[in-house]
């Protein structure tokens, strides 16, 4: 017995609240990644059951292709906290503010 | 080749030797430059000739022949058309733009030797025969406007062509704006006649001219705004100030634009327009009123002015002048017959003087001249023939061309053919005087030491290079036979030529026999006298002792104040209201309402620039907020 998808969107919303919260006030960069690869997945979840709700399989190649951007995504990104770091840089997402109008 | 065929060559190849010179550019030698120039003269010119040979063995009523290339733009009913019309009068046009034209090209080719844009010189010297060609052999009104305005643009191109002077790019800019007074009038008067006819084709409108009234205000109205454009272009009062001034141009520029061809235009125009005017009896005497004082006005000026062009140009204004008077009388051949031995000799006159200037190193003031004979014996000679010409001696072109307007305005009567005939005789006896005075001041008496060591050092080789003298010369030869184009009692040339030229009813105005040496012998004598006096006066040369009375001098010498007159007229106001706006109006609302909106831009993005934190959390916080209250509103739509 499959549950009803109306379960999978409140664990998603659940993540994916966790996650933009921890985006928001996180100052961590690498903190700041997970918190975004969080919101991803939940975003995930909801493509995979949808698919599932709906016996296509569109759902889960969009998911497949979200797990490439993402995973795309965290290489940049940890790249530039690499980069950061080899500067001696405070890794803080509040100091990297040089675009203050 | 058919007829129509050999004139559209002719049309084409002084723009193809333009554009060719043009498009080389530096690859072309410079000395090859003005070879090609020349070259596509002589062709325009050989096809010309034939244009002219065919068109004589025609009959006289099947010599009009109007020929189209491709519909040049068409709106609704409105068409004008590519198109050329070749008839005796745009033959006699084309002979003499063509003809003379080549001449000139030929002595360019000397007379610019050496300058360093000579390529320049000869393209735009090209680009002027094209045009001109456009004005006289158009088929329609739109053509001749554009070959009017073409015209006046590359006048103005060749009188700043050294635009390193200040003066010479001051006194194109002045031609430049007269010109386009007189364009602004000729296409008013072009707007008016399309608005009564509803078409601006010459043969058409010519048919129908009948249509507009005789003598009434519509037509008045037409062949005055025609007459503007005539005026400007022809520098005739009050639109003349421009040419004196265009003398700063290369001297071969002066002799084929502002002697030969350019400045007859509005000759050409009024004789072309000959069925208008003949129904247009009242501006018919303003054009008389318009020579018969620009003629005196321009003669009297030539006697005090020093600079050797100068005298000239004045010469041209007034000898214009009697062609306007002849126009004017509805005698329309005997206008186109005094331009074409104007043609001739003024050329020649222009083209002595340049080899006079090119001897002294550039010297134009006749002050520091003087006894040149000496070393220009040939010039000297043919420079006598032109003066001769000029002055209307017996058997020399001027004397049978401006004797036939003096004889038709004896043959008109009435107080305007009275008025043509006494003004044209008082014009020739100062004719007389002036041309002459210019001779003995420049070839007689003592030399001045500047002007007889330059002479000295450039006439080692003779007077000048061939390509200079040989057109002299041949035009000497053309100025002595022209006369006999037409003669009281032995020929008839001109006016059986132009005959066909007039339409529907127009008859042009022949003088009879005795009318026509009563003149012949009034001109004479006058002319005669005229250099008899200039003898007496001016025999030492520019030592002579010679004062005019002085309200005459200081208003000659002035040029009648008309510089003047359109400075404080026009210019002077003018300034004044540009000096007042820019005080007021433009500081406070034209400089002061884009100053405002740049700096209300400059103040607002200031204060929103507050919200670029450049804190990420802000920005994905601000996002988020964003998207909730998206997805908030949507859901309550949807509810």
């Amino acid at each position: 017995m499959t549950p009803d998808v109306g379960n999978y969107l409140l664990v998603s919303a659940a993540m994916f609240t966790i996650g933009l919260v921890g985006v928001i006030v996180r100052r961590s960069p690498l903190v700041v990644l997970l918190s975004l690869e969080l919101m991803l997945n939940s975003a995930n979840l909801v493509l995979v059951a949808f698919g599932r709700y709906h016996g296509g399989q569109d759902g889960q190649i969009f998911a497949l292709v979200v797990m490439g951007v993402a995973a795309a995504e965290v290489v940049v990104g940890l790249g530039l906290i690499v980069a950061m770091e080899r500067r001696r840089m405070l890794l803080d997402t509040d100091e990297i503010a040089e675009l203050r109008g | 080749m058919t007829i129509q065929a050999t004139a559209w060559v002719a049309y084409g190849l002084p723009l193809a030797g333009c554009v060719l010179i043009a498009l080389l550019g530096n690859a072309l030698p410079r000395r090859l430059a003005g070879i090609i120039a020349s070259g596509a003269m002589l062709g325009a010119f050989a096809f010309s000739v034939v244009v002219f040979l065919r068109l004589r063995g025609r009959t006289a009523d099947a010599r009009s022949i109007h020929s189209t290339l491709w519909t040049w733009l068409s709106a609704g009913s409105f068409k004008v058309n590519m198109d050329i019309l070749v008839d005796p009068l745009s033959a006699v046009m084309l002979l003499i733009v063509t003809g003379v034209g080549f001449l000139i090209h030929v002595y360019s080719v000397g007379y610019m030797h050496g300058d360093v844009e000579e390529r320049r010189y000869f393209a735009y010297l090209n680009l002027f025969v094209f045009s001109m060609l456009i004005l006289v052999l158009a088929g329609n009104f739109v053509l001749l406007l554009a070959g009017w305005g073409m015209v006046g643009l590359s006048s103005y191109l060749l009188i700043g062509f050294w635009h390193q002077k200040a003066s010479a790019v001051a006194a194109a800019k002045k031609a430049f704006v007269m010109n386009a007074v007189g364009d602004v009038g000729l296409a008013i008067g072009i707007f008016m006649i399309f608005k009564q006819l509803g078409t601006v084709d010459y043969l058409t409108v010519f048919e129908r001219h009948n249509e507009l009234g005789f003598g009434s205000s519509t037509i008045n109205g037409i062949c005055l705004m025609l007459l503007v454009g005539g005026l400007a272009k022809s520098a005739q009062l009050p639109l003349h100030t421009w040419l004196p001034d265009a003398m700063e141009g290369p001297t071969p520029v002066s002799a084929l634009i502002h002697a030969a061809t350019m400045v007859t235009a509005g000759v050409y125009l009024i004789a072309r327009m000959n069925p208008l005017y003949s129904y247009a009896p009242d501006v018919q005497h303003l054009i008389v009123v318009i020579g018969v004082a620009g003629l005196l006005m321009a003669g009297l000026t030539a006697l005090t002015q020093t600079d050797i062009k100068r005298v000239i140009a004045f010469s041209t204004m007034s000898q214009i002048a009697y062609m306007f008077v002849g126009v004017g009388l509805g005698a329309y051949w005997t206008g186109i017959y005094h331009l074409t031995t104007h043609a001739f000799f003024k050329a020649l006159l222009f083209m002595g003087a340049g080899v006079v200037i090119h001897a002294l190193s550039g010297e134009q003031d006749i002050r520091k001249m003087g006894g040149l004979k000496r070393w220009l014996p040939r010039t000297y000679v043919c420079m006598w023939i032109g003066t001769l010409a000029l002055a209307g001696f017996p058997l020399i072109s001027s004397a049978a061309s401006k004797d036939s307007i003096l004889a038709a305005g004896l043959e008109v009567g009435g107080t305007w053919g009275t008025l043509a005939f006494v003004g044209g005789v008082a014009g020739a006896l100062l004719t007389g005087i002036y041309a002459s005075r210019l001779m003995y001041v420049v070839f007689h008496g003592p030399t001045a030491d500047q002007a007889a060591h330059d002479a000295e050092h450039h006439t080692a080789h003779g007077e000048g290079p061939a390509t200079m003298t040989l057109p002299v010369y041949i035009l000497a030869a053309l100025t002595l036979v022209a006369g006999f184009l037409q003669f009281p009692s032995l020929t008839t040339g001109m006016s059986t030529w132009l005959e066909p030229t007039t339409y529907g009813t127009v008859q042009m105005v022949e003088a009879g026999t005795s009318n026509e040496w009563i003149a012949t012998a009034a001109g004479s004598i006058a002319g005669i006298l005229g250099i008899l006096i200039a003898t007496v006066l001016w025999r030492a040369g520019r030592s002579a002792p010679v004062a005019f009375p002085r309200p005459l001098a200081i208003l000659s010498e002035r040029r009648f104040f008309w510089d003047e007159l359109y400075h404080y007229a026009l210019f002077v106001p003018t300034a004044w209201l540009a000096n007042l706006l820019r005080g007021s109006l433009e500081r406070y609302v034209f400089l002061a309402a884009p100053d405002a909106v740049g700096s209300l831009a400059g103040v607002a993005s200031r204060r929103l620039s507050v919200l670029q934190t450049g804190i990420v959390r802000i920005y994905a916080l601000a996002f988020a907020v964003g998207v909730a209250g998206l997805v908030l509103y949507f859901m309550v739509q949807a509810a």
